[in-house]
């Protein structure tokens, strides 16, 4: 591995960490899963750090150049990542499926209290709830039919 | 006692209204939910102008996510019994009587209308009776237990499996495997012969390319839940969800 490789991966993963470090302090990404991106490119500028070492390692394992150990174990880190990402999207996935879930069984408890007062002549003001699942071709028409309502006002 | 009965419907338009009116005429001691899973179709308005009784999600999330909507629904409301009839029609509402006087007399956990007993009415195609046979085997060598028909969405649950399938369902194709994690977790799973038909309108979420998928993912869905599940952990998830949250 040459002086200038090295010199060129150190600065890329300071580069990298700081770049993470900045986006975590301005809140665009959450700490707890900016941590494994903290470690990944800590290790990596550590190891680059020792050239002998990765070059022993390298040796060790069969590998001819010191810099393929390097990559090899920037995969494996790469696959770490993914895999707390996938447990982190299951993890999400269960959340919203829960919420949707949550949401529309309190929907419909909503329309059914509407109902109950209604009926008990207490007055609500009915709010226009489901616009999500109507679709973009139902607000069109609504925004067509209010046109049409101005118009006819004037 | 109260039952339900589920419909879980994702545009199912052309269904819907037959669907429910058989309910209504052939299950009288039934309450139905229809869970409509976001449909881009009239399923919605048809529902409200017919003054069904509907929760509307307020976006799509899958067959599997709509029915445990319905079981989260059935154990807020107290429901004692509740069944699954898909909202396509292929599921006849004069069997759910009968499901219920059984489920009702012999203490059981879950009921499926099985197709296989008799051989009466709608069959399936050829390539589809493997599939069924091939998951039927699995959930032999799994539990040792015989289910001909695995793959009925017309199953009855009694309360602990109401409560179980409100905290754990599959998202999609869940039949053979909640089959497997139940009779895993020593609830009692038995069969009666019922009749379905073809199905009028719409189609099958199971096309061919899907089917592929369909095999792969319940085949390995149906392993996890052989290895997933044991018998003392039922007390353990029983303490976890239903005595913390009921």
């Amino acid at each position: 591995m040459t002086g200038r490789l090295q010199f060129l991966i150190a600065v890329v993963t300071l580069i990298a960490l700081i770049y993470v470090a900045n986006k975590v302090r301005k809140r665009v990404i959450e700490l707890k899963y900016a941590l494994v991106w903290f470690l990944v490119t800590f290790l990596l500028f550590i190891m680059d750090l020792f050239p002998d070492t990765l070059g022993d390692m390298a040796r060790f394992l069969g590998i001819s150049l010191p810099i393929n150990m390097l990559i090899l174990f920037g995969f494996g880190f790469v696959l770490l990542i993914l895999y707390t990402f996938t447990i982190v999207i299951t993890n999400q996935d269960r959340r919203i499926k829960r919420l949707i879930q949550e949401v529309s069984i309190l929907n419909y408890r909503i329309d059914e209290l509407e109902n109950a007062l209604r009926k008990e002549d207490i007055k609500v003001k009915k709010i226009k709830t489901r616009t999500a699942d109507e679709g973009p071709e139902h607000k069109v028409k609504v925004e067509k039919q209010e046109k049409f309502k101005l118009l006819e006002e004037e | 006692m109260k039952a339900l009965v589920i419909i879980p419907a994702y545009n199912e338009a052309g269904n819907i209204i037959k669907t429910v009116e058989d309910i209504k005429k052939n299950a009288p001691s039934f309450d139905y939910v229809i869970i409509n899973d976001c449909s881009k179709d009239d399923t919605m308005r048809l529902c409200e102008r017919m003054k069904y009784n509907v929760v509307n999600m307020p976006l799509n999330s899958g067959i599997g996510a709509a029915v445990q909507c319905g079981y989260l629904y059935a154990k807020r409301y107290g429901y004692d019994y509740a069944v699954q009839v898909d909202g396509d029609g292929q599921h006849e509402a004069c069997f759910l009587e009968e499901m219920l006087h059984i489920m009702e007399k012999e203490k059981m956990n879950m009921l499926i209308g099985s197709r296989f007993i008799e051989n009466l009415g709608f069959q399936s195609s050829y390539l589809r009776r493997i599939g069924i046979k091939w998951f039927s085997f699995l959930i032999k060598c799994y539990t040792g237990e015989t289910i001909t028909d695995p793959t009925s969405g017309m199953r009855m649950a009694g309360r602990d499996i109401i409560n179980f399938f409100a905290e754990e369902y599959p998202k999609d194709y869940p039949e053979p495997e909640t089959a497997i994690a139940l009779l895993k977790l020593g609830y009692t799973v038995k069969e009666i012969p019922v009749q379905m038909k073809k199905r009028e309108e719409g189609k099958s979420s199971i096309s061919f390319k899907r089917s592929i998928y369909y095999m792969f993912k319940v085949t390995i869905a149906c392993c996890m839940a052989g290895v997933g599940y044991k018998k003392y952990e039922k007390e353990d998830f029983e303490d976890k969800y239903f005595k913390g949250a009921l």
